[in-house]
Parts: C-alpha cells; structure tokens; sequence
C-alpha cells in the first residue's frame, strides 16, 4: 500500500515537476550565470566578466533613472489602485441597486490585453482629437494640443493613469471578497449601538479587510514589477527614457542592444527586489492569519 | 415598521455611476471609433455619437489575411498551452491535496512562488535555450513556456479543489481495488469541473493577451500572434483610426466572450489565486 503511494507520487509529479525545474528554475538560476558574461544574444561564445556587469549597474545613469520610475510606477501602482478599488468595493457591497452591473463594468479592462489598453489611451492622450485634450477644451474654452505622452513631464504619469484603470477592477473583486467574510451580525451589533456608517467602515469594516489589503497591495507591487506590455506599448520607456522601469530598461539592453549579460545582471537585481517583496508579503500574510485567524 | 427616507442609496448610486460613465469612457471609445470613417475621426468626430455605422472599418480587418494568420497562430497557441499547464496543474495538484508527503509542503511553496516572479528574470536563459534547440520564430516556445508558467496557479487551484473531496471517497474507491489515476480522473476530477472551467478561463485569457513572449520568441509576421499582430499592422495604418479601433475589437472578441459568459469562473480564479497564494 505504501508502497505503491509513493509509486504514484512520483509518476504523478514527475511531468509537472519536471517542466517547472527545467523551463523556470533552470533558466532563473542560469540569469544569474549569464549576468557575469558578456554574451551577446548571437554567439554561442562568451567571456567570464566577472563583476563587470554589476559595476556597470553601479555606474548606468539609465539604471538609476529606471529604478526611480520603478519606484514612482510601484508606489503609485499600489496608492491609486488600491484607494479607488476599496472606494468601489464599499460602494457596491452598500447593495446599491444594479451593483453586480457595476461590478462587471469596473472589472471590464481586466479581460482585455495590454495592447488593446494601450490603444485605448493612446487615443485618450492623442493631441488633436483624444477625449483628454477635448475635454480640456470643452471646460477652459482652449485647445491644448498637448501631447501627453510625448512629454517627458508627462508620459510616466499618463501610463500610470491606463495601467490603475485597469488594474482597480482586480483590487475591487478582492475587496469584495474580504468583505463577504466579515460577520452580518458584526455589523448588526454596530447599527444597535448607534454607530453611523462612516464609523462603522471606519473602526469595524476597514480594520476587518486587513487580510485583503495585504493581498491586493502584494499584488499591486507584483504586478508592477511585471508591468512592461504597456509601457512597450504606449511610450516604449520614452520620451528621452522619462518612462523607462527596470524591465523596460532590461529589455532595452538584452533585445535592443544585444548586451544579454548586462540585461541578466538587471534581471537578477529585479529577481532580488520581488523576492524581497514576495518574502515580505507571505510573512505578513502569516501575521495577518494569526491575528484574524 | 416605517422607516424615514434614507438619502444614502441614490447618493451612492449616482457615485457609482459617475464613476462608471469615466471606466466605461476608453472602451466606448474604442467601439466609437471603428463605425467612424477615419476623416470624421481627424475632424475631432470620435467622441461624438455616430449618425450613421461605418462598416468598412471591419470589412477591412477581416478581409486582412494578416489578420486570419495572426488569430490562427494565437488559437495555435492558447489553447494548447491552455490544456497543458491545466493537465499539468491536475497532475501536481492531486498529489499536494491527497498524497502529501514529508517535504511535499516546501515542494508546493516553491512551485508557487513561480506566479510572483517578473517574466524578465527568465527571459535571457530561455532564449538562449530556444535558440540553441533552432525553435525561435516557431509557436513552439511560446506554448511551452506559457505552459510551465500556469503551472503554479493551476498548481495551486487544484490543490484547493482537490482538498474538498473526502478522503474517505478516495479511500472508498482504493478499497473497491481503484488505482491513484482511476480515483484521480474517474472520482477526483468529474468534482473538480469548476476548478476546470476557472482555470480554462483564467489562462485562456492570459496567454490570449500575452505581448512579451510572442515578441521575444517569434520574428517573422508569419508568426506573430494577434496581439503583436495589431502593433505590426499600426504602421500599415497610420492614420487609419478606424481600422485600428476595428482591430482591437476583433482581437478582444475571444477574451470578451470569456468576460461575458464565464465572468463568474473568471473573477472566482482570479480572487482564489489572490487570496490563498
């Protein structure tokens, strides 16, 4: 019996086991290998550099710049998503009538690509007809003509803008979520004892959805760290590099200028940066399920 | 009992549908722009509501055999990849669940920290390796590794799932003389059909919608799937508003039918993955 238990762990797990190792782990310690060569993406030859690669880092004005917009893009990632995606997430559990409406419109942009996003707000920012510009028009009587995206004040901004209009859709539903988990009578109890809605979200609700705020700013930080598809899309890390973020600034140096062992080097750095937020994030969640059990 | 007139339902209600009108803005825009003539659109037409449906913007776009190509080439893709890391994601999820083993705790986390990691880590190795085998500018690396990347969150929810079924129906059937893989697919999986319909949805969208890996792994338009397709074919229309509003429509159908009708599994798979990673 036991025997045989073991025999179908193995055969069970040998294939996933076995694809994962060889198409995710090998390669993610290989990047730490390349980062100190000097491979160029055609020649099957390379060099050992040694450090020359991280030195470089050290040194990149550029990737200086890309960790700033990294920074910026990450905290804004987490602020404008997760406010405006608690705000819905309240407003539509208040069982406001045509709620499940509500909910399918704000989770729309979820469900289409980055490309599609992407073009979507190309059109809102165009300087001649884009609705930002018309709108501008419309209210101070003055056409702008500004071109959002080709500003280097601007472009960041503006993609930030696409990427939390798509993204508090997915804030929204985890709220949601956590907030079907909190008692009925819990809440009962705070209308008896004269509580208005505004304390009770304030003091009962809100403290409750710690569980859920944890994940979804996880995520946020995550998923800003992946960000890249739009930003390829809508600005390509310009103007005059204004929008480029780490994985923009890699892709820019391992596909564009073919320098793959400093682009495994910035890989590398931005392995450490999410395994840093993703050790964060599981200790918090554990700290959180021992609280709120 | 009579309750006093609470103003706080419309009040809400109106808040939400302000906020409403401004997400639904960009998509209405969309939809706007390929019934409009691309001349109407350069007049500052494109927000205003259409007088008259302008259907060549389509007729253009299905007619493209660059359009055909790029949508077959992405079918080629998604729904491989999908079944894949789906039957893969069975396979591992039903030993976590049911046969766990000393080390088998540590196992799971580690195959499911694969869904936090930035794509851009393993990038440059997996190019390297595609390269060497002579398969870039094939759809083959694009479905392996959209395949080993579902691994964790199908990893993940079918463990969950699997968990619910009683030990003892496993146990039930063992004694009746089942084998693991009987009870795997004859009791485990026929109780698993949602887990099933979420990650279909889930990953069939996602490889869907996928940029990065069609434009690192192809380079001939031969290749190309949808998604880099419609960035490709913006420099054929420039100007043509119109047609690229269309395009962007038709690229979104599948993803859009997924929305529409299994929105549920959707958000389900999406909130799950979230919650209990």
């Amino acid at each position: 019996m036991e025997r045989s238990t073991g025999y179908w762990r193995v055969a069970l797990l040998a294939l996933p086991v076995t694809v994962f190792a060889v198409f995710i782990v090998w390669p993610l310690f290989s990047s730490f290998y390349y980062s100190f060569t000097d491979w160029n993406g055609f020649n099957p030859d390379y060099d050992f550099v040694g450090f020359t690669n991280y030195a470089k880092i050290i040194t990149d004005k550029l990737f200086l710049n890309a960790v700033i917009n990294t920074v910026i893009w990450m905290l804004a990632a987490i602020l404008l998503p997760t406010a405006l995606g608690l705000a819905l997430a309240l407003l539509i559990d208040s069982r406001v009538p045509g709620g499940a409406l509500f909910k399918s419109i704000f989770y729309l942009p979820i469900c289409l690509s980055a490309v599609v996003v992407g073009q979507i707000w190309i059109w809102i920012y165009q300087p001649d007809w884009g609705l930002l510009n018309t709108v501008i028009a419309q209210v101070t009587g003055d056409h702008p003509r500004y071109a959002w995206l080709a500003k280097p004040d601007t472009a960041l901004g503006s993609v930030i803008v696409a990427w939390s209009w798509q993204q508090t859709g997915l804030s929204m539903v985890i709220f949601l979520a956590g907030l079907t988990s909190i008692p009925g009578d819990l809440l009962e109890v705070c209308e008896i004892e004269g509580a208005n809605v505004w304390q009770r979200t304030r003091i009962v609700v809100i403290p409750l959805l710690t569980p859920a705020t944890v994940v979804v700013v996880a995520l946020s930080v995550i998923n800003s760290l992946k960000g890249f598809d739009i930003l390829y899309i809508m600005t390509g890390g310009g103007p005059f590099h204004s929008s480029d973020t780490l994985a923009m600034h890699m892709y820019n140096e391992s596909f564009k200028k073919y320098l793959m062992g400093y682009g495994s080097a910035i890989s590398v750095v931005l392995f450490l940066i999410a395994l840093t937020v993703i050790r964060i994030y599981f200790r918090e969640l554990r700290r959180v399920d021992e609280i709120y059990g | 009992m009579i309750r006093e007139f609470n103003p706080w339902p419309t009040v809400i209600f109106i808040c939400l549908a302000c906020l409403a009108l401004l997400f639904l803005a960009p998509t209405v825009g969309v939809l706007l722009s390929s019934i409009k003539t691309t001349r109407d659109i350069a007049l500052g037409q494109l927000w205003a509501w259409p007088e008259t449906f302008f259907l060549g913007n389509f007729a253009e776009v299905v007619n493209n055999p660059a359009v055909h190509r790029y949508m077959i080439n992405t079918i080629l893709v998604a729904v491989p990849a999908t079944a894949a890391s789906i039957a893969l994601g069975i396979l591992a999820g039903y030993v976590f669940a049911k046969l766990p083993f000393r080390t088998s705790e540590l196992l799971f986390l580690a195959m499911i920290s694969g869904m936090f990691f930035p794509p851009q880590v393993i990038l440059i190795p997996l190019f390297r390796l595609f390269n060497s085998m002579g398969l870039i500018d094939t759809l083959w690396p694009i479905i392996i590794v959209h395949t080993a990347l579902g691994i964790p969150i199908c990893t993940l929810l079918m463990r969950n799932f699997f968990a619910t079924v009683p030990n003892a129906l496993r146990e039930a059937a063992i004694l009746e003389g089942a084998s693991e893989w009987q009870v795997l697919t004859r009791v485990a999986l026929p109780l698993s059909l949602p887990a099933l319909a979420v990650l279909a949805t889930l990953q069939f969208t996602w490889i869907w919608n996928d940029f990065l890996w069609p434009l690192i792994f192809t380079n001939s338009d031969e290749k190309r799937t949808i998604m880099i397709g419609i960035v490709n074919l913006r420099g054929q229309y420039t100007v043509a508003w119109g047609v690229q509003g269309a395009l962007s429509l038709i690229a979104s159908i599948p993803t859009l039918m997924v929305f529409l009708f299994f929105q549920r599994y959707f958000i389900k798979g999406m909130t799950m993955g979230a919650v209990k990673g």
